[in-house]
């Protein structure tokens, strides 16, 4: 049935020509609004007529009609502080006739407006918003002062060649490679041994779950403390009095082969000592996380499997190799994949640990980079390019992952 | 016998391993309280100082009588009229003559508290007992006191540990940052110190205003949505949330700049609105809450509709208190993300009084220096709600995380 769209287009046109309003008050969109304005109440117009004539006719619905055409025919005459009243004319005109509308139509109307508001959320502060990151990064340092100019991709070009975007891939590469494997291997372990039907569960599991709720602005306060080079603890318990964790800037493998006369340098030099002090505290941080997951995994699969292979002579180790493992596959697989969007998201730690991005930038994280583009340097453009570029990375290595991990990943049903 | 002993060794190797990791994981935990009840010279000793003073009942007893000397046990405090006794024991009293002052903040001309306090010291035997007497007529909160001991008199100790000692020529110097601090004001010194350094109670505020805002608002919208895609059948609904499933392939970095332009448009940056309303609808929370509202038989609903219900009706009575579980769930996630979030606020907060504590605990990072006690304590604040709310909704937090992993 046809009119079954008829509340569904009404409701969409309504909430539509509030956004436009408000977007035309704070000035957001730089387009022809007369013309917008216009089509609104053209469309508006033959909106309501038409749902006049399919709906059951009432004097209600009619005036809610009415309430709904008359605001889009005054266009931007009408003042914004009005600009709910084509919505309230909505629900009018279904108060009026909604004891003779079948199922069907109410359905729709009532499905509509539960969704309304968080689509409108969506559409304001997430789907809108992404297009124009793409939009303001086609721009040559957009900006709230003047007339910026269109330079299409420059600013990926000049992202393509930015040594510290190149530094920030590098750090989260690493970042990557260490934290994902690390978590997850710990996260078994300790989710295995839990699993074993231990005394006192619940009190590990509170010690070990207890840092992923702390936030890390404070975790990293602590560990910055934990790892000051006069008074730290961990120089203290490892007998290096006066080193400077988050303040060396040199790479863990270089540091590590240079007794042997190997010099690396660049990429291969490895994560900085300081990179690597936040990422030990960020595997300490989400390591809660991952035993939390893994354990909900172990018990998910079924104990039979472990009895019959106990019936046919198998040891622990083969038991965990052979079933265990595989049927975590999935959890795994996801935890995997949380790390590596993870990855390009690390801010919070590296703001607090090392405010500037280390020594010689040697901390810097993508998301790191974005913040001080945009926010210290105001260079809106540049750091939309960066967004845009880590949204595609994150996209395709999210799909990569899923096309090689899939193959091996052992699904339960 | 074999098979017992091995089953045994695996038990111990078990209990083994997760305590060794149990202590790694609750070492920073250890560590950050300890620092927190710790003085300025205990953080700063080379060797680590298991077990600071601050936590030695012994000292408890002395704080408290020092408290009730000055004003009131538990927070002591300096009252007009009062006289507070501290008694140093030294090896040989006779060897020379001490000397105190109620120090004077550094650069300040003239300090009332140091000016009001009236100082006597009485040679008693074994040692000195130091008078201080607020003459003024003025309470003050705290009593500094700096003690000068000639290093003749050989070894000494003060019935309340002085906070830290330093050798000044022929001389040691005791330094208390309060003689009359009750128990509490002894044991949560550096608590009551940044307190008052920072806004943090106006922090608080922020935080828990935003995020209460945020849990309430989302489960209104998450809710209302979840039910519409999970038992109302109207057209669109396969596209609106094919919409949403994409929404969640984009990462948050991506809306930083875009929503802060938004907000600077519509002149909301350093208001609740920036803080609040760009992360009211969840998608997180509508799949969550969607997944609950399909668990609960059809049946129930097409009875309610039979019955004359109104979908509005069937969501709040019928869907809602049956989702209860779902709601919690969804409710600790949003808090957290709200309370534990320091970017978002970092960027479109300016002014102090905007500051969530995250932002606050942030700033206060840069401006506390080396005051490692006060950092300490200030982290421990800023994470207790959380940890607090752990306690009381343990088994929530527990099946909501494992509930977000499988799908």
């Amino acid at each position: 049935m046809v009119r079954t769209y008829a509340f569904p287009g009404l409701l969409a046109l309504a909430v539509f020509y509030g956004l436009l309003q408000v977007g035309t008050q704070v000035q957001i969109f730089r387009a022809p609004m007369g013309a917008i304005f216009v089509l609104f109440a053209l469309g508006g117009a033959a909106l309501a007529l038409w749902s006049w004539r399919l709906l059951p006719r009432t004097r209600t619905t009619s005036l809610g009609l009415a309430l709904f055409t008359l605001p889009l025919l005054a266009g931007p005459l009408l003042p914004t502080t009005l600009a709910w009243l084509p919505l309230a004319g909505v629900f009018l005109a279904y108060a009026g006739c909604r004891a003779r509308l079948p199922e069907r139509d109410a359905a729709a109307f009532w499905g509509w407006v539960f969704v309304w508001p968080a689509l409108a959320l969506m559409l304001i502060w997430n789907i809108f918003p992404s297009f124009f990151a793409l939009w303001i990064s086609l721009f040559d340092r957009f900006n709230f002062i003047g007339e910026s100019r269109f330079v299409g991709l420059l600013n990926y070009q000049i992202l393509s060649r930015d040594p510290l975007f190149w530094r920030a891939l590098a750090n989260t590469f690493w970042y990557v490679v260490f934290t994902v494997p690390t978590g997850i291997v710990l996260g078994t372990v300790v989710a295995i041994l839990l699993n074993e039907r231990i005394r006192g569960l619940g009190f590990y599991r509170t010690v070990y779950f207890l840092p992923y709720i702390t936030a890390l602005t404070a975790a990293a306060a602590v560990w910055q403390w934990i790892y000051h080079p006069e008074f730290g603890f961990l120089n203290w318990l490892l007998g290096t009095p006066g080193f400077d964790w988050l303040h060396t800037p040199e790479g863990i493998f270089a540091l590590a082969l240079a007794p042997f006369g190997v010099e690396l340098t660049g990429f291969w030099a490895g994560p900085s000592v300081a990179f690597t002090a936040i990422m030990i505290m960020t595997v300490w941080h989400f390591l809660g996380y991952n035993i939390v997951i893994l354990l909900a995994g172990l018990q998910s699969i079924p104990s039979q499997y472990y009895e019959a292979a106990e019936l046919d002579g198998a040891g622990w180790w083969q038991m965990q190799r052979h079933i265990t493992w595989p049927l975590l596959s999935p959890t795994t697989f996801f935890l995997a994949i949380i790390g590596l969007i993870g990855a390009f998201q690390v801010f919070t730690q590296v703001y607090v640990m090392t405010p500037t991005g280390g020594v010689l930038n040697d901390t810097l994280t993508v998301a790191m980079y974005l913040y001080n583009k945009g926010f210290r340097d105001s260079d809106f453009s540049y750091a939309s390019a960066l967004a845009v570029t880590m949204f595609v990375i994150i996209l395709a290595l999210t799909l990569i992952q899923r096309r090689v991990l899939e193959r091996r990943v052992t699904y339960e049903h | 016998m074999s098979t017992r002993l091995r089953r045994l060794l695996g038990r111990v190797f078990i209990y083994a391993v997760l305590t060794a990791g149990a202590v790694v994981m609750a070492f920073p935990f250890y560590w950050m309280l300890a620092t927190s009840v710790k003085s300025p010279q205990e953080a700063q000793q080379a060797a680590p100082i298991w077990f600071p003073e601050r936590i030695q009942p012994a000292n408890w007893r002395t704080a408290w009588r020092l408290g009730a000397e000055g004003d009131r046990p538990w927070w002591g405090g300096f009252a007009p009229g009062r006289e507070v006794t501290l008694f140093i024991a030294v090896e040989n009293p006779a060897a020379g003559a001490p000397r105190a002052r109620v120090p004077k903040p550094p650069a300040v001309f003239s300090d009332p508290r140091s000016e009001a306090t009236r100082i006597r010291i009485e040679t008693r035997k074994g040692g000195w007992a130091v008078h201080l007497k607020n003459t003024s007529q003025q309470r003050f909160a705290t009593l500094p006191l700096v003690v000068w001991i000639p290093k003749e008199a050989g070894r000494f100790r003060a019935e309340l540990p002085p906070d830290a000692v330093r050798s000044q020529r022929g001389y040691w110097r005791l330094e208390w940052e309060n003689v009359a601090p009750g128990w509490f004001g002894y044991l949560f010194h550096n608590y009551r110190e940044a307190w008052h350094a920072a806004p943090f109670g106006r922090y608080f505020y922020v935080s828990f205003v935003t995020a209460g805002t945020q849990v309430l608002g989302g489960l209104l919208i998450a809710t209302m949505a979840a039910f519409a895609f999970a038992r109302i059948r109207f057209p669109g609904r396969e596209a609106v949330f094919l919409l949403f499933v994409a929404t969640m392939m984009i990462p948050g970095e991506v809306l930083l700049i875009p929503n802060y332009i938004l907000l600077a448009k519509l002149h909301w940056l350093d208001t609740f609105y920036a803080l609040i309303v760009p992360w009211l609808a969840s998608v997180f929370g509508i799949f969550l809450l969607r997944q609950f509202f399909l668990s609960l038989p059809q049946d129930l609903f097409d009875a309610a509709r039979i019955d004359g219900a109104s979908y509005w009706g069937m969501l709040w009575r019928i869907a809602f208190p049956l989702a209860v579980p779902g709601l919690i769930t969804y409710g600790i996630f949003a808090f957290l993300g709200a309370y534990n979030a320091l970017l978002w606020p970092l960027i479109v907060t300016q002014s102090p009084e905007m500051r969530t504590i995250q932002v606050g605990l942030q700033a206060f990072i840069g401006e506390a220096g080396s005051d490692y006690g006060q950092l300490m304590a200030a982290s421990t604040m800023a994470i207790l709600p959380i940890v607090l709310g752990y306690f009381f909704a343990q088994r929530h937090f527990i099946q909501g995380i494992a509930r977000s992993g499988i799908k």
